[in-house]
């Protein structure tokens, strides 16, 4: 396993030496202001990501159809996730080698592809047969699966992140 | 007084077992910040709706009666889990400027929510006053999370 993950090793330390990247991490006010940034766009992410599982579920903000909900939200979730991205990859590029060694980054990293791939299969599979159940109060079993599953993966993500500067698995 | 309060409060046997565990506090951290994503959501769908933007097929009453419990659930899951954090810090919060202007934050937030938000989330459409409503609820709840991250990061 070790030498698997040399050549990504050596990828995070060569990017922990560019200049740029010393700097951020050398300056006192940059890094956290920018974790602020980072939580604040998480928010607008993650709060409208949940109001839509929820209607997904069947259980929240039912006065509309699925659809429309997803519509109108989704610019806003891009917003909230170009922020939160940018941000985040910020603070990776300012100390790629703090986050390395990290386990919490790491589960933070594999449980957003898993949330990923859960939005991608809803979009491609389930959101087809949208027309058949838009406006109903219950919704299939495989829009109430993926409304359950992203609530869970991106509440993993949000406490993983948070336990990022607990290291208490490192020598 | 204020200050013998909560060096009594940081003494609790409950705030020093919390202190005595080393993963308690910090999942109780990270949970707040799960409730903090409910919360914005709920409160956040309603001020777009206020600015004329996200729902707008809906009426501003339908959709702030829709977002309510769930933001009323992220409150109660941030107060839960936000007494457990002061109770084991509560000397340093104390005495920490961004933790009162967190507290000063809130208070405002949560009069205004009652007050002249609730007001305006009973109407059908959304008015000036609505608006202004909306970017001031945005601008307090956005006060009150960078001042409470900012505790943590510099005191």
């Amino acid at each position: 396993m070790a030498e698997l993950m040399m050549p990504l090793r050596n990828v995070f330390q060569w990017v922990s030496e560019f200049p740029t990247s010393i700097a951020i991490r050398e300056s006192l006010l940059f890094s956290p202001y920018l974790t602020v940034a980072h939580v604040l766009s998480m928010c607008l992410f993650a709060g409208l990501i949940v109001m839509m599982d929820l209607r997904l579920l069947g259980i929240g903000n039912m006065s509309a159809p699925f659809s429309e909900v997803q519509k109108r939200l989704f610019p806003w979730q891009m917003l909230g996730m170009g922020l939160s991205s940018v941000t985040g990859l910020t603070l990776t590029y300012s100390d790629p080698m703090r986050f390395y060694v990290n386990i919490f980054f790491w589960t933070k990293m594999l449980v957003m592809v898993l949330a990923g791939i859960n939005a991608m299969a809803f979009h491609f599979i389930t959101y087809h047969s949208v027309v058949t159940w838009d406006t109903r109060a219950t919704t299939p079993l495989g829009a109430r699966l993926s409304g359950a599953l992203s609530i869970v993966l991106w509440a993993i993500v949000i406490v993983s992140g948070r336990l990022i500067p607990y290291n208490w698995f490192q020598n | 007084m204020l200050q013998g309060f909560f060096e009594a409060m940081g003494a609790w046997p409950i705030s020093q077992a919390i202190g005595a565990s080393i993963w308690i506090y910090p999942l109780v951290q990270a949970i707040h910040l799960v409730f903090l994503a409910l919360f914005a959501g709920g409160m956040m769908i309603v001020d777009l709706r206020l600015l004329g933007y996200g729902m707008r097929s809906k009426t501003v009453a339908q959709v702030a009666r829709d977002a309510r419990p769930w933001m009323i659930a992220g409150l109660i899951g941030l107060v839960c889990t936000g007494l457990p954090q002061l109770m084991q810090n509560a000397t340093r919060e104390y005495f920490s400027e961004y933790f009162w202007y967190k507290m000063y934050w809130i208070a405002f937030g949560l009069i205004l929510l009652v007050t002249v938000r609730r007001k305006v989330t009973q109407a059908n459409e959304t008015t000036l006053t609505g608006k202004v409503v909306g970017v001031v609820s945005m601008v307090t709840w956005t006060a009150v999370t960078y001042n409470a991250r900012l505790i943590g990061l510099f005191t």
